[in-house]
Formats: structure tokens, sequence, C-alpha cells
């Protein structure tokens, strides 16, 4: 794998579409149609739309994964016709378009984020929503892309600005991390309050009804427990809608990562460092895990099958 | 430089290999189980660690005013101060108080290995011996000390009776890891008597007494500085604190997170043996502290903090990364390992690689955790990350 050839594609999808892997800003927003909900408000609903973004994700691991196993190489060169030759077609954008996304798979992703905004709004909560909501831009900031990752930022922070917006609801544990915390490194008067949706819910007083499994085993998303210290916040959840939860060996603030940040640079050792986490998962005699990550959810579910197991999403075990 | 394939390969194959699967898996598992019971029998270790981070944060910011201190301490006690700015001088001034021809036993250090100081020694025609079994079976079997406090976390003890087998000419058997210990310390019981200088490293470097101070479990180490005549402590930077009482807090601090309950023996040496006094020991005491890259970092905002670490390894058991390739991370061509090792080479070494390895990280951030004094290795790994991107 090629940095230079990374840096490339990923300037040139940002600059045709504001998304490191072309995904188009109306499509995040996609679940939300017929919802009606406003443009502005106190409060916003922003989702980052790395659920929605899983489809696209899981699609680019496989090939990524492809080209790494048939000659590593090989992939370095593919990446930089792909980012330097849009005449041939081969950019990501459009091979991504080209490859069915299934209806159902699509339709998993956006029910899980309607799933939460449906909470949300059954707890009492009302938001505004963004028509073509843009990504947060986090992948930049892992990568060392500092420069690409302010200007997108501060495009964001005043597209948040423009709703009117005071409270920004998150829904995944790297977009509140980074709406939290790296933002204010780069944009100066960014002063909106950020808070998780599990808290509102929480603050909300809000009883959760099951949905699916009623016995889970728990990963704490690193981001969500670790960075972000929200721990509590999905097992009082999944407890009061009378969820049984399992605990692995290493959970809370000293839990296992799935693996997916480095899918990107080293798709390989990112499925073999998911694999395993789920084992020690697996060993609590549970096989149906439930994640609050949208990348805990894609790069566990790619190895689910062969491990026997099942992975969920909490807003798929409750609602 | 910006092409990843050799690092990815290189983790990739070795993360297959199923003799290190097993031997990472057996460390991790009984680290883990050792420090939930750490925990649990001294609570107050927490503490302490909070208050080493103060004590490692003011002496990184007052670096020069405590090797100053440092020197004059060694000096009064009739000992020898060096400094070495680079790791060339370094060797350079070991390998003249050595001479050629001699036997050196060794204790185990880390910043001798970023000094590849035992293959320097060996190559002027000395006899030198890593003295700590986990360090021997390195020196022997290789590739590298794959970790801070366990070099041998690669090696399974099957593979340990095996070479025993072969090294000594003797039957051994591979679930007597006591018999294997035995084996060794006996082999190296006469080198200790033989040899002309003894080589450490130190665990913490009280700048008050000037005094070394060394964690061991296997009395290896009190053997190999106080038999032969000669001592030289090699003594990197990061490693010297204000005084006697902080030095003690700091090793209180490895042992504990290193996963000891007990640690069997804590050496403070404080100088030469004055023969008048009745003191045995050896005649010449000689401290080189080394810089190679530790003062450069001392000034940076970002990378200063991974000079507080302690070495206690605790932050590489509880990688999910090292977890699956060990001391691979990193490359083999560095002495240090995994995300905390990328830094340390990234200071003292190869910024290329080690940019390179810094890729790997996944910013999960359970090294803080694992840390007792709560190196930020996320942030400055992302920071050596953001050092290429900038500029590609």
């Amino acid at each position: 794998m090629d940095l230079k050839a990374v840096k490339l594609l990923l300037e040139k999808n940002a600059k045709k579409t504001w998304n490191p892997l072309g995904v188009k800003e109306e499509y995040c927003s996609m679940w939300a149609e017929g919802m009606n909900f406003p443009e502005r408000g106190e409060v916003l609903l922003y989702t980052g739309c790395l659920y929605q973004m899983i489809p696209y994700i899981d699609m680019f691991a496989r090939l990524l994964k492809g080209f790494e196993s048939m000659n590593p190489a090989l992939f370095g060169i593919a990446m930089k016709i792909n980012a330097l030759a849009d005449s041939l077609g081969l950019d990501t954008i459009s091979l991504l378009a080209s490859l069915e996304i299934s209806k159902k798979d699509k339709e998993r992703y956006f029910r899980i984020v309607r799933s939460i905004a449906n909470a949300l709004l059954s707890a009492g909560v009302k938001f505004a929503y963004m028509r073509e909501e843009p990504y947060s831009g986090v992948l930049y900031h892992d990568l060392g892309m500092d420069d690409l990752f302010r200007e997108h930022v501060m495009r964001l922070a005043k597209k948040i600005k423009e709703t009117g917006a005071r409270k920004v609801i998150t829904i995944d544990p790297h977009t509140t991390y980074m709406l939290n915390y790296l933002i204010k490194e780069f944009v100066d008067d960014f002063e909106v309050e950020v808070v998780h949706y599990m808290d509102v819910l929480l603050e909300r007083g809000y009883t959760p009804k099951v949905r699916g499994p009623k016995e889970v085993v728990i990963h704490d998303p690193c981001y969500l427990a670790r960075w972000n210290g929200v721990i509590d916040q999905p097992r009082v959840l999944l407890s009061r809608a009378g969820v049984k939860v399992r605990e692995p060996e290493f959970t809370r603030k000293f839990t296992g990562c799935c693996g997916g940040p480095i899918e990107s640079l080293f798709p390989s050792l990112s499925s073999k460092l998911a694999r395993k986490r789920m084992k020690e998962l697996k060993e609590t005699g549970s096989p149906c895990f439930t994640v609050m990550c949208p990348i805990c959810l894609t790069n566990f579910q790619r190895e689910a099958r062969e491990l026997g197991v099942r992975v969920f999403d909490i807003m798929e075990v409750i609602e | 430089m910006t092409d990843l394939t050799g690092v990815s390969q290189l983790l990739n194959k070795v993360s297959d290999d199923p003799v290190l699967r097993t031997a990472l898996d057996r460390a991790i598992s009984s680290y883990w189980k050792k420090r939930k019971q750490v925990m649990e029998r001294y609570p107050y270790v927490k503490e302490l660690a909070d208050e080493v981070r103060r004590i490692k944060e003011w002496s990184i910011d007052h670096m020069d005013k405590l090797l100053d201190k440092a020197i004059e301490a060694v000096e009064a006690k009739g000992g020898k101060a060096y400094v070495a700015e680079t790791a060339e001088e370094a060797r350079k001034i070991v390998g003249e108080l050595v001479g050629t021809g001699k036997v050196v036993t060794k204790a185990k250090s880390m910043t001798t290995e970023e000094l590849k100081l035992r293959e320097f020694l060996i190559e002027r025609g000395n006899e030198v011996y890593e003295t700590d079994l986990g360090e021997f079976l390195v020196q022997f079997l290789g590739p590298k000390p794959m970790h801070f406090i366990s070099p041998s976390i690669h090696l399974t003890r099957e593979k340990v009776a095996e070479f025993l087998k072969d090294f000594m000419g003797v039957e051994v058997d591979k679930d007597d890891v006591e018999g294997m210990v035995a084996l060794v310390r006996k082999f190296l019981r006469d080198k200790y008597f033989s040899a002309d200088v003894g080589i450490s490293g130190a665990n913490a470097f009280a700048a008050d007494r000037g005094a070394v101070f060394l964690i061991e479990n296997e009395s290896n180490i009190r053997l190999s500085i106080s038999l032969p005549p000669k001592h030289i402590a090699v003594v990197g930077m990061e490693k010297i604190v204000p005084t006697m009482s902080d030095a003690w807090k700091v090793v209180e601090v490895i042992s504990r997170y290193g996963g000891y309950k007990v640690t069997s023996y804590i050496n403070t040496v404080m100088g030469p043996a004055r023969r008048g006094d009745g003191d045995i020991g050896p005649e010449e005491y000689h401290v080189i502290f080394l810089d190679n890259g530790r003062r450069e970092a001392s000034k940076d905002p970002i990378l200063k903090q991974t000079l507080y670490c302690l070495r206690c390894g605790a932050c590489q058991y509880l990688c999910p990364v090292f977890g699956i390739v060990g001391g691979y991370w990193a490359g083999l061509e560095s002495a240090y390992s995994g995300g905390i090792g990328v830094m340390w080479e990234y200071i003292t070494g190869d910024k290329e690689t080690s940019t390179q390895h810094a890729f790997a990280c996944l910013l999960c951030g359970r090294c803080i955790e694992a840390c007792p004094v709560r190196i930020n290795q996320p942030e400055v790994l992302r920071e050596i990350r953001r050092r290429l991107m900038e500029r590609i």
C-alpha cells in the first residue's frame, strides 16, 4: 500500500464529494426520507454518515483485501492509476457505484439510524436534521492528513452553525469524539454542546423494548468506552429492556479493539484482529454480540459467519 | 518511504506463525492475571504511578540540570561519568573501557540493545554473555528482544528446551522450566568469576547520589556487576530523577506494572568499592549518560511524553496489534517493539522505518489504560504519521 496513492485518492474523492469513499451527501440523509425533520433547530441530530457508509466501507475493504492477497505491489499501482486517471473511469466513486449494493444491505444500516431517531422521538426529543449530511472527516485525522481534515471540519462547523443548533446529538463513537475534542483544535468558534444519543435517552428516562436477542455479550467500542467514557450507558439501556448482558474478560476501559481502524492500510491484519477479539467475546458462551459502533459492526460482521456468531448493533437489540 | 508493502508483508507473515501466537497468548494471559492480582493487592500503586508521572514530567523538563547534578554526584564518589551524544559515541566510550580479548557479563538492558553494544563488543574480539535468561536466549536464538521485560516472549518453552538440549548437550524436559533456568545459571556461574567487565543499564538513576537502580529476578545482575573489577552503566538521559526517594518510587511502579507481586531483587549502585572500608565490588564505576535523540525529544511538545516511559512493558502486553505480531512491530532492525517501540525508534534511531510502522497502530488507546504514566501513544504515533503525510 502506498501512502502517496492513498493521500491522492482521499484528496480527490474529498474534492468531488467531501467523502473519503466518494459517497454522496444526499445518500447519507436518505434514511430520513419521509420523516419530515426540520432543517433548522436548537438541537441537531448529526450522524456523521458512518452507519450509512457501512456497505461502501465493506465493499472497499473486500476490494483492498483482494488486492492485498493478489499482489501487494499491484494495489499501489492500481491506486495510483485510480487516483490520477479519472478519465479511465477507474476512480472509486464510479467503481463503487458500479458495484451493486443490495437494497437489503443498505436498508439494514438505514434502519439502525432510523431506530436511533425513533427512540429519540419517543423519548420526547425534538431535533433538526440536515438534508445533505456531511461525513465527519475523522479518517483524515487518523491518517495524519491535517490539512484536509481542517478544510473538511471548517465546512462542517459552518454547516452545523447554519442549522442554528446549540446542541448536537451524535450516534457513533468516532464522530462523537471528533466533535467533542478534535474539532476544537482546528475550528476556533465551535461552541455547540455535543452529546451521545445514549446519554440523551438516559437523561430522558427512556425505557427501550427488546427487539433482538434476549441475551448478548457486550463489546465496548474503544472510542466509546475509552475516549468518550460512555460505558455504563449501554448496559443500563440493555438492562432496562430486560436484556441479559454477558461481559468478556477484556471489557469496559480494557476492551479489545475490533481491528477496524487499520482496515484500509492493513486489511489482513485487521481481520485477524477482529477474529481474535471475536473469540474472546464468544468465550463468554453467547453467540450474539452487541456493539455500538459502525466500524466494529462491519469489521465483525465480515467474520461472523465463519465464526458462527451473530453481530448486532445495540439498536437492533433494543429500540 | 511511502510504500507500506514491506511492513504489511512482515506483520502479516508473523501473525500467521502458530508458535509466535501460542507464545504471545500464554504470556499475555499470564500477565493479565498477575496484573489484576497486583492491582488488588497494592491498590495504592495507582496513586504512586500518578506521582511518578509528575516526577518524570519534572525530570524531563529539567533534563540538562539533572544531568549536571548526576555527573557531579558520580564523580564525587570516585566514579567516572561520560556524556554520549550519539550511539556511536557511546560505543566508542564503552569500546575503550572494555578493550579487546576480555570477558564481559551483561545485565539485560534495552538501552544497550539500542546501541547494539553486545554485537559491537563481540566484533572487537570480546566474549560477551547476556545473563538474563530471556536475553541469553535472544543472544543465541534471536531475532531481537521482543518485549521490554520479557525479551524472549516469542519463544515457547518447547523451543527453549530444544535449544538448550543442543547448546548444553544434555537432556532437557520441556515442562521443567526451573530445570532449564538452573542449567543456564550453572553455565553462567563460571562466566561471572572470569569476567573482566560487567555492563548494565538502569531502571532509574538518582541524581542526588549518583545511584543506578536495577531491578531483577534472577540475581544475575548483582553477580554481573559486582564480581568483575569494572562496572559500566549505560543510562538513557530520561532515566535520571532528582532523588533516591523518587527513584524508589519509579522502581516500585515499574515492577508492579510489569506484573510482579514481589520483585526478587533491587540493586542500587552508588560508586566504586572503597577497599579501606571493607567494601566488596568493582574498583571502577563508569556511568555513560546517553542522549541519542533524547534531549531533542525532550523539547518536542508531543514526542516528549515518550521519555516518561518506564519500560515496564505493560502497554506491549495489552496492545491488540502486539498480541498477534509481538516485537516484529517496529521492525527487526529496531531494538524496540510495539507502538511504544515505534516511538522510541523514531527518537533514537531510524525515522523512516519507524514512520512506516506508525501506520499499524489502531489508535485504540488500550495502551493508555495499561500505562502507569498514561502516555498517549495514539497521539504521538498520529503525529509521526502527520509529519510524513504533510510532506508527501
